[in-house]
């Protein structure tokens, strides 16, 4: 049976989320029973007002549902997630469902923001260094990447913070997604960027984007060093390679052959190596969220760990889950695209 | 497919650092009229009766509603605090108390009205301390202590009035109606709201106010910020005027450089959480204002649970109460900012007073630790666990490396253990830490109410485990005592008791260093040691 290019990608990528559904399960399962058997009991830790005893302890327990069997609970937990219920976090208040929704567009804005940086810095720099390998510009790339990926992203940050906000006073107060005088346009997307340009506010949409500059720096500035070596090395084959030399031969233009004919063909492990980041960056990014008060889903799912409240971090890991799967599937059809030969079983 | 080409990529790069640099910051023409307080932790609920509610959910909900009275303030070595000892209306117009004690009456103010226009009455304010006492909420375990259990016990006397009744004459009945939890909710919009399962509208309550406070909520987005509005008819505060600022901005920002950074740039107006080596530093530039006050209901404690071998052994505490750096511990953990509980003189090894806490004679004394540990029969020292909690790491990490460096001097050998919240706070409750670092706070500092409370029983603030029938029993017959003068006896018993036994050692009380704005008047600390937006002005 013939498919059309299209149309294969498609089958292949509907397959592909089919087998990763037992996958999810087994996280699933695992996130709640590594949950409960973490020391820490979530209903002593909130019953911590001056004179909470015995009684109130019950109490949450009950309201968490921790006063049944470990298999019980399992069976409400998959119930209600079946039922698109992620349950209730204690910390918050709210239904987990709500707050994720809420989080997760900060969190895919600040990361697609940092990894668009960190592409556009990473992929000429790769180039640039496999033009001139051994050159004072390939020294200099490597030496940028060592110190990219040796400070911490949390240092990276405050100091940052510190020189474009303290010291010049360029940058707006480290304080969230949006300054707090700012009133918010129409809720669309979640995308604050896209949000403001649909309402037609540019004043807004460009409050929202100096906001996001400096966190979104300080994230790329550790990833820029993986994507910038892996495109330098596979520059480096592509470039060895006998088209470039071919196409070197017969005098095309130098933009032809190194954009065109090497860049294109060097392109596929710097994709696969942008979806790894892309998730890591998502659920690792924490730090980064907590320096700037950005109210994103990891520093949401670090503050319920530390109070073992555990809907926020059975939700947060099964949205992480989700992701994951769904990074691969996009970066299986970049695949697809880049290079037709290419396809998956 | 063309890749991006450098020309663009740089170009991109270059306008977005330029624009960074060339647009000016954006200021709101009310600035003035608000106050942005900054802070770590967040507000979880509106509602600060439901378990699990974080300390800024109390401070919130005391601008949103009223109680029936209110703490007074006083000069404390120059700084404003609440005071216990004076109560003043809030609703209640005036009150009186029956000669026996066992009656209060409130007389609530005729022109009090919730923030939707209806009139406050009697039969709200019913409403509000049934639920207190009779609902699955915090307000339970609180009002217990003022002798406030059941419904029969408030009574309509007519619109304006109601009357409380007691069995005994509590000195903290009245007290605990100023406290966070008995607020007055409009009772005609909750009951709307109320269902079959939850006839308190628990459910309700905690995303909605429904009270007649100084503040209403404008937005509220829990774990990030709260903004709350002005209520222009709330005049409980200075007679005929409202609160002054015109808007508040309660925003959660974790990360505590970051909030030090934001007040000394003047972007943020207030903030109660900083790392004490910054308050120190911003005190040291002299461009705002620091008001450190210490937190005279709360105390930090070395604790050893007294069930637990060998700190079963009364001379084992002691040894570990001489073998202690106190002020090293002090001037690491807290750069001495704080009142020290140690290091006190007794000239006939009697306590001056019977107040609690209060300051004990120890100090560092390897010889007399070393001979109490012969006392004991483990002249050749033991082995143990010291713990605290990740969220006090600041404080405690180096506070626990100088007691495992002094205690190796004297054969105790420590292990550090570093636990998060919810596992220590579960191992303190399940009395297993032998030997570990925390601290407690009451609403409602008296000497028996802390006895009571954090020496006896076996709920979890009893952090030494504790269990001595005498001090138990002087502690109860105290609390009904109305003379002063046997009151004061009672307390210095016990004072003479707490040194003697050393369930416990009383380390510091720890300042609350509230930075703000030079123009920011009348910070005021506060039971619930928050900010009462209240009490709060510009100059």
């Amino acid at each position: 049976m013939v498919t059309t290019g299209l149309g294969a990608t498609m089958v292949r990528a509907g397959r592909r989320l089919l087998s990763s559904l037992p996958a999810l399960f087994g996280v699933l399962v695992f996130t709640f029973l590594l949950m409960r058997v973490l020391p820490g009991d979530p209903a002593v830790f909130f019953a911590s007002g001056p004179n909470a005893g015995k009684e109130e302890i019950e109490q949450i327990r009950k309201q968490m549902g921790l006063d049944k069997s470990v298999p019980e609970q399992l069976v409400f937990y998959l119930s209600d997630i079946g039922r698109g219920n992620l349950g209730r976090s204690m910390m918050t208040g709210q239904p987990v469902l709500k707050d994720l929704r809420e989080r997760l567009p900060a969190s895919l804005e600040l990361t697609f923001a940092a990894l668009l940086i960190a592409l556009i810095a990473a992929v000429p720099l790769g180039v640039l260094a496999a033009l001139r390998p051994g050159s004072i510009i390939d020294h200099g790339v490597r030496l940028f990447c060592a110190l990219g990926v040796c400070v911490p992203t949390f240092v990276s940050g405050l100091l940052l913070i510190y020189v474009f906000y303290y010291l010049f006073g360029l940058a707006p107060d480290p304080t969230g997604r949006i300054d707090v005088f700012t009133s918010l346009p129409p809720q669309r997307t979640g995308f604050l960027s896209i949000d403001f340009l649909l309402a037609g506010d540019f004043e807004g949409w460009w409050a929202a984007c100096r906001q996001l500059i400096l966190p979104a720096v300080s994230m790329a500035l550790f990833v820029i060093a993986p994507l910038a070596r892996i495109t330098r090395a596979s520059m480096l084959v592509s470039l060895g390679s006998d088209f470039v030399r071919t196409a070197r031969s017969v005098g095309l233009s130098w933009r032809k052959v190194v954009v065109t004919y090497a860049l294109r063909n060097a392109i596929l492990p710097v994709i696969t190596i942008a979806g790894i980041v892309f998730s890591t960056m998502l659920g690792a990014n924490v730090l980064v969220e907590k320096v700037f008060s950005w109210p994103g889903v990891a520093s949401y799912a670090l503050d319920a760990l530390l109070s073992s409240d555990y809907a926020p971090v059975q939700g947060f890991v099964l949205l992480m889950a989700s992701l994951f799967v769904l990074v691969n599937l996009v970066v299986d059809i970049c695949y697809g695209i880049a290079d037709p030969r290419v396809s998956i079983e | 497919m063309r890749f991006v080409s450098f020309r663009l990529a740089t170009s991109v790069l270059a306008t977005t650092a330029l624009l960074l640099i060339a647009a000016a910051p954006s200021q709101a023409q009310t600035r003035a009229e608000t106050l942005r307080y900054v802070t770590g932790a967040s507000v979880n609920t509106l509602d600060p009766n439901i378990p699990g509610s974080t300390r800024e959910s109390f401070a919130l909900s005391m601008s949103t509603y009223d109680r029936l009275v209110a703490f007074g303030r006083k000069q404390l070595n120059g700084k404003w605090v609440f005071d216990l000892d004076t109560i003043t209306g809030e609703l209640a117009e005036s009150y009186d108390v029956s000669p026996d004690g066992l009656k209060i009456t409130f007389r609530l103010r005729k022109d009090a009205k919730f923030q939707d226009g209806s009139p406050v009455t009697a039969e709200d304010v019913k409403w509000s301390l049934d639920r207190c006492v009779t609902a699955p909420i915090l307000g339970k375990a609180q009002l217990l202590t003022g002798s406030l259990t059941s419904a029969d016990q408030f009574k309509v006397i007519d619109p304006l009035t109601i009357e409380v009744t007691l069995p005994k004459p509590d000195k903290l009945a009245l007290p605990n109606l100023a406290t966070v939890y008995p607020m007055i909710i409009n009772s005609k919009v909750a009951k709307e709201h109320a269902t079959a399962d939850d006839p308190w509208a628990t459910a309700w309550l905690k995303e909605h106010t429904a009270g007649s406070g100084a503040y209403a909520v404008e937005s509220f987005k829990p774990g990030e910020q709260v903004i709350i509005k002005r209520n222009e008819a709330w005049n409980r505060g200075s007679p005929g005027k409202p609160a002054f600022f015109k808007r508040v901005i309660i925003q959660s920002v974790p990360e505590p450089a970051t909030r030090a950074n934001l007040v000394e740039r003047g972007d943020a107006d207030l903030v109660l959480d900083l790392q004490a080596s910054d308050v120190q530093s911003l005190e040291a530039k002299g461009k705002l204002k620091v008001i450190s006050t210490p937190q005279y209901n709360a105390i930090t404690y070395v604790s050893m649970n007294n069930q637990i071998p060998p700190f079963d052994n009364v001379n084992v505490r002691r040894a570990i109460a001489y073998a202690l750096p106190y002020e090293d511990m002090f001037k690491a953990a807290l750069f001495g900012r704080g009142s020290p509980l140690f290091g006190a003189t007794w000239a006939d090894g009697k306590p001056a007073n019977g107040i609690y806490p209060f300051q004990q004679p120890l100090k560092l004394d390897l010889d007399k630790a070393r001979e109490y540990l012969k006392a004991a029969g483990l002249p050749e020292g033991f082995s143990t666990t010291f713990s605290f909690n990740v969220g006090q790491a600041a404080t405690a990490e180096p506070m626990a490396a100088l007691v495992k460096e002094s205690l190796a001097k004297i054969g105790i050998k420590v292990d550090i253990q570093k636990l998060p919240d919810a596992q220590m706070s579960t191992q303190i409750n399940e009395k297993k830490l032998p030997f570990f670092t925390e601290g407690i706070v009451a609403w409602l500092p008296s000497t028996d109410y802390f006895y009571r409370n954090f020496y006896t029983g076996s709920q979890r603030w009893n952090y030494s485990s504790i269990n001595n029938p005498d001090l138990a029993a002087i502690a109860q017959e105290a609390r009904f005592e109305p003379d002063k003068t046997k009151y004061e006896e009672a307390g210095r018993k016990l004072n003479a008791m707490h040194f003697d036994l050393m369930p416990q050692i009383m380390l510091w009380q720890p300042n609350q260093d509230a930075v703000m704005a030079p123009s920011i008047e009348g910070y005021t600390y506060e039971f619930h040691r928050q900010v009462d937006y209240r009490d709060i002005s510009r100059k």
